[in-house]
């Protein structure tokens, strides 16, 4: 299989041949085109419980598409996200990766997701209850609103609420006021992540939150 | 020793074919290589060994750029590579062979240091911040930072602000005793912009306002009725003077003109200009063109200075998304 993350930062896709016999799972409207003979198949999110818990805790669709070649010779699909903003690759080595409500795009079949609770910590901040978490060994691709970022973390650092995309295991999350107790109420910021251990997380560069914030003036 | 190299002009009369060839081997955008090249001679990469220095002169000159390489002096290179280390650049092709991050040239920049990334789409600023120093930061738009920098919430940008639905707080954010760095997002989707203020003035359209360094004032200015009223976007525009850093954000992609004379800008995407310049709000053609061209009003800069126009405006995009929003019903 090969993949390519094309488009601009604002609008990403991942543009996919798929080898015959090779195929790719995907979240329900991810596809946006694809060779008329790929076969289709729409399964639970691993199974009608684990799908359902996935929708409603873990911000992703019931259903995930299974896109096989079948054919005798390679075929394209192309997958978006719905947000506008960039989307990523990542290679899993039978190691566990953790990421955001919503920020699950597609997979290979040798990743199995799962939803984990993330913590009460995490959903005060508004990250949500639950993660993603995705396990074994294949291709992830994932993506946000707004541009992506990679952060090495070595020790302590703070990403505000909501920009926080995903992150390795090796990092914990805690809770903090962003300053004092006046500050963090009239200074816009209010709580912030506390990401600490070593490892990496990933940002995005743009908020809902920064968003709405730009634009309900604005409206009347 | 360490050699600098400079742009010192064209070496082609394409001038624009020159920039682009610039901005594709940078990996910058046309605008900023443009931006970059407004000045000439211009340093674009310090702390390089002879031979090196010169492949960039030659990788210029095949782009429709003279160049010139330098010897730095001593008291002005920040730490000189020592020469056992060279600079790891591959020997073939020369275009591709160039670093991406050059943008901000440091030697000649003062305040403080800071990348731009996911620009022009989703700019993200990153400061690295000096023991004890500080910086003013629009209320709510820090998105990372060292968790041993302390925020203070201060009033700040007058009341103009509040009427305008901005937040009438400016956070302060100070890196205490050790260096920190700060990652800044603004609201809007779309590009950061950086000026270093020497004493001048920019006045900057409400909103647009992300950081600046303490010593910048930030105050909010009223722009007169007529022209407050007729220009669609506020009465108030963002007056920032003194020396520092400043970075203000657009929605959508930048254009930075330069105005010598009078230029003609769509008041919704004006996002900032010098002090230089005048303006006044006029009526766009006459009053058929008011009610049926979709300009209706512009602003007309007349001087000698610099605006910065952005791509998008907001107006455009409530128009356009109104028609999805869901209707409130009527009882």
């Amino acid at each position: 299989m090969k993949a390519e993350i094309r488009g601009s930062d604002a609008f990403s896709y991942v543009d996919l041949t798929l080898a015959p016999g090779d195929s790719v799972v995907a979240e329900s409207d991810a596809m946006s085109s694809m060779s008329a003979d790929l076969d289709l198949q729409a399964r639970f999110n691993g199974g009608f419980f684990a799908g359902l818990l996935r929708k409603y805790l873990a911000g992703e669709t019931l259903f995930v598409n299974v896109f096989k070649n079948n054919t005798k010779a390679p075929r394209s699909l192309t997958l978006v996200q719905p947000t506008p903003g960039g989307i990523r690759a990542l290679e899993l080595h039978n190691n566990t990766f953790y990421l955001q409500p919503g920020a699950y795009l597609a997979s290979t079949e040798g990743l199995k997701l799962g939803v984990g609770f993330a913590g009460f910590v995490s959903w005060i901040a508004g990250e949500g209850l639950f993660r993603t978490v995705v396990k074994g060994s294949g291709t992830l691709w994932y993506g946000a609103y707004g541009a992506l970022l990679d952060k090495e973390i070595d020790g302590e650092y703070i990403v505000d609420n909501s920009h926080l995309v995903a992150y390795e295991p090796g990092i914990k999350l805690r809770l903090q006021l962003a300053g004092g107790i006046f500050s963090s109420l009239f200074g816009g910021e209010g709580l912030v992540t506390r990401v600490s251990g070593k490892g990496r997380v990933v940002i995005q560069t743009r908020s809902l939150s920064g968003l709405t914030g730009w634009i309900n003036p604005k409206l009347s | 020793m360490s050699f600098k190299v400079s742009v010192t002009g064209y070496a082609q009369a394409d001038q624009v074919a020159a920039r682009a060839a610039f901005a594709t081997a940078f990996k910058i955008t046309p605008e900023k290589a443009a931006e970059l090249l407004t000045v000439l001679p211009r340093t674009i990469k310090v702390d390089l060994d002879q031979a090196t220095a010169q492949r960039y002169c030659d990788a210029l000159l095949k782009m429709g750029l003279t160049s010139a390489a330098e010897p730095m002096q001593a008291a002005a290179a920040p730490s000189p590579v020592p020469p056992a280390a060279p600079a790891p650049v591959a020997q073939a092709s020369p275009a591709p062979v160039m670093p991406a991050a050059v943008v901000a040239p440091e030697a000649e920049q003062p305040g403080f240091k800071f990348t731009i990334e996911g620009a022009p789409d989703f700019a993200f600023l990153t400061v690295k911040l000096p023991a004890n120093h500080t910086i003013k930061v629009e209320a709510s738009a820090m998105a990372t930072m060292d968790t041993h920098i302390r925020m203070k919430t201060k009033l700040g940008g007058g009341l103009g602000r509040f009427i305008t639905g901005e937040s009438i707080f400016i956070n302060e954010f100070s890196a205490e005793k050790v260096p920190g760095e700060i990652g800044i997002a603004p609201g809007a989707p779309g590009d950061l912009g950086h000026v270093y203020l020497n004493g001048d003035v920019i006045y900057l359209q409400n909103g647009a306002f992300v950081a600046c360094d303490p010593d910048v004032t930030i105050e909010s200015k009223w722009q007169g009725f007529k022209k407050g009223f007729f220009s669609g976007e506020s009465f108030f525009l963002i007056r920032a003077s003194g020396t520092g850093d400043l970075w203000f954000n657009t929605y959508g992609g930048m254009i930075a003109k330069d105005v010598d004379g009078e230029y003609v800008v769509d008041t919704g995407n004006i996002v900032a200009f010098t002090e230089g310049l005048n303006y006044s709000v006029e009526k766009f053609g006459g009053y058929k063109s008011l009610f049926f061209s979709g300009e209706g009003f512009v602003c007309r800069f007349r001087g000698k200075g610099r605006v910065w126009i952005q791509t998008r405006t907001s107006g455009a995009l409530l128009t356009w998304a109104q028609q999805f929003r869901k209707a409130k019903s009527a009882d």
